[in-house]
């Protein structure tokens, strides 16, 4: 099932929470909308499912114009951040709960609808619980029921309003790698709206960054994270840092001479003993914090009041043996330059 | 020796709300209650018997009973729909609305008795209107119901709106977007969640309308056999200087109320057994 978003817009009072949104998702893919909060990305997955009417703007759903149609009539599948199951009934009435609601002659036998639910306990590895309320679960398994109730129905779309944002770290980075699997086996057009960039790069087959109600972004993963397409791309995914400067003459390049703003991620900064080339830069390092795997080394470059981070990995940390307040030389290993709509 | 093992509890006050709880019930509740019971205890069992199933009794029990299911019944079913809208939307004067619901709760139970017999006679306001299709409140059963429901109604609203305040759309839009209609949403969803509160609401209305006198003698009639109500018996039984007949009777009500009071808990407990 493919959607087609075309030209949404939508109003809150003055705020605009999306102006004129296009964007098109094949069928079958994983699509992550990524963005800050604000930025619009509930709103453009409410519109999907028909929770919330657009101002302008056309939905389709594999061709067809879904905009003016029931949620009820759309058969998307919709997992909410804070699982919303009724916790007044068992694991399996809630599962059941889709099936149950069908008019009579469309509904399973009694009989079709357990088997139905139990595959998708099993899917959802919790076939144990069928019994059990809501409340006598975690909350990953919590999210897990939430999603076997989503595709109890069949959806053609499966979107989910960020559904790892109520779990705890290890939780959500297991249940992502969980979900990624769940696509591959069940091919369902999903979309699912997060603010993590690490849970977009992770599981997503496309990423959409959003912010302030437009697309800033789409692309595959490696698309985004490569060639962001600007500023607040990079900025998005992945820490960086920032050097002012002016771009010098060299001929073709466009925008030369402007004021220019270049961009190295942390971990594309190398730090060495002595200077490998011309564009090594002398700094100070002032400060020295260790984050697990990863070594972060806070630096002065001499001359310039901007301040530089750069992410080491341990080992590379230990042959270094950086103690702070020692002099050392940088050099960023990629650099990505911006001025105004040009990158080079 | 003691009778609860003690927990080292770093929030204490166990011992001392306990205890104070009892104390306070005691002196509140029960010992006035228990002197009910002793008053009584002066009359033999056969006498005790006679006076509370004699027939004009038994009548008055099944009144008061009775009708107070009915304004019960009535309050649940308009006190959640007031709830409902109070919670859900906004409209010019939900405020005062919100305020008025109280006020059966302050108004004096003789002046609601003496405002709803005005009106609702058949020469009143309202009651003008009813009369010539043969309905009659006013000093009939269905003036009782009327009243007690009046009394009743803030109980099923205060108790239903902050459940309402705390169900989230969410849940709606969930069982919409799996293609529950709203009916189905409201039935399997909705009610539900709010049968507790309901129930509750339901008791108290209950309890409240068994034990209502001052609104209720006012629009009753008082008719013995067909409008008097047991309260309004107690009271002609103590003016008549007959104290035990009267306690006799005040027990049995006390143990009805108390017995379907316990039945209303026990459902209620039943009907959130999801929480535990």
């Amino acid at each position: 099932m493919s959607i087609e978003i075309e030209n949404i817009a939508k109003q809150f009072g003055t705020f605009t929470a999306l102006g004129d949104v296009t964007l098109s998702i094949p069928s079958g893919e994983l699509v992550a909308l990524l963005g800050p909060s604000g930025s619009g990305k509930t709103t453009l997955l409410r519109i999907i499912a028909g929770l919330e009417t657009p101002d302008s703007g056309r939905i389709l759903f594999n061709g067809t114009d879904t905009t003016q149609s029931h949620v009820r009539d759309r058969k998307v599948g919709f997992v909410f951040q804070h699982y919303a199951l009724f916790k007044h009934m068992t694991v399996f009435d809630n599962v059941a709960f889709g099936l149950n609601v069908r008019p009579k002659e469309t509904r399973p036998t009694k009989e079709e609808i357990r088997e139905r639910v139990s595959k998708l306990l099993r899917l959802v590895q919790l076939e144990g619980m069928a019994g059990r309320y809501p409340a006598q679960l975690s909350g990953g398994q919590r999210q897990r029921i939430a999603l076997a109730r989503a595709l109890a129905v069949e959806p053609q779309v499966l979107l989910l309003d960020e559904p790892f944002g109520a779990l705890d770290a290890q939780v959500r980075a297991e249940l992502r790698r969980w979900l990624r699997k769940l696509h591959d086996e069940i091919h369902v057009t999903s979309v699912f709206v997060t603010h993590d960039q690490d849970e977009a790069l992770e599981v997503a087959d496309r990423i959409v960054v959003m912010n302030r109600g437009k697309i800033e972004q789409s692309g595959t993963p490696d698309e985004v994270y490569e060639h962001p397409a600007n500023p607040f791309v990079l900025n998005f995914l992945g820490n960086v840092n920032l050097f002012h400067g002016r771009l010098q003459q060299t001929g073709e390049q466009p925008g030369a001479g402007e004021n220019a703003v270049s961009y190295v991620r942390s971990h594309d900064i190398e730090i060495d003993r002595s200077p490998q080339d011309s564009t090594a830069l002398c700094a100070e390092v002032r400060h020295i914090q260790k984050l697990g795997p990863a070594v972060r080394v806070t630096l002065a470059i001499a001359g310039s009041p901007e301040l530089v981070e750069a992410e080491l990995t341990r080992d590379v940390f230990q042959n270094l043996g950086l103690q702070q307040g020692e002099s050392v030389f940088v050099r960023p290993r990629q650099v990505r330059v911006f001025v105004e709509d040009y990158q080079i | 020796m003691k009778f609860f093992k003690r927990h080292n509890n770093v929030l204490p006050g166990f011992g001392v709300t306990l205890g104070f709880t009892i104390f306070y019930l005691s002196i509140i509740v029960l010992i006035p209650l228990s002197a009910l019971v002793f008053r009584t205890a002066g009359l033999t069992w056969g006498e005790f018997v006679t006076t509370v199933t004699a027939p004009r009794v038994l009548a008055s029990y099944k009144i008061t009973f009775g009708a107070a299911l009915a304004a019960a019944v009535i309050n649940s079913i308009f006190g959640v729909l007031v709830a409902w809208v109070l919670v859900r939307y906004r409209f010019p004067g939900r405020r005062i609305v919100d305020a008025l619901i109280d006020l059966p709760f302050a108004l004096p139970t003789a002046v609601a008795g003496i405002t709803l017999a005005t009106i609702y006679s058949p020469n009143g306001w309202v009651g003008r209107f009813l009369e010539p299709h043969g309905i009659k409140v006013a000093f009939t059963p269905l003036g009782i119901v009327l009243a007690m429901t009046f009394i009743g109604l803030p109980f099923v609203v205060r108790t239903v709106q902050p459940v309402v305040e705390e169900i989230e759309t969410e849940l709606e839009e969930a069982a919409t977007c799996l293609g529950a209609t709203r009916w189905q949403t409201l039935v399997r969803v909705i009610f539900p969640l709010l049968t507790p509160s309901i129930l509750t609401g339901f008791a108290l209305s209950f309890a409240r309308g068994v034990g209502e006198y001052g609104s209720i003698i006012f629009i009753a009639g008082n008719m013995p056999m067909v409008s008097e109500i047991t309260p309004l018996l107690i009271i002609t039984k103590l003016e008549q200087f007959d104290y035990r007949g009267a306690t006799a009777i005040a027990c049995v009500m006390l143990l009805t109320s108390f017995t379907l009071l316990l039945v209303i808990n026990l459902l209620q407990k039943w009907s959130r057994r999801y929480a535990e």
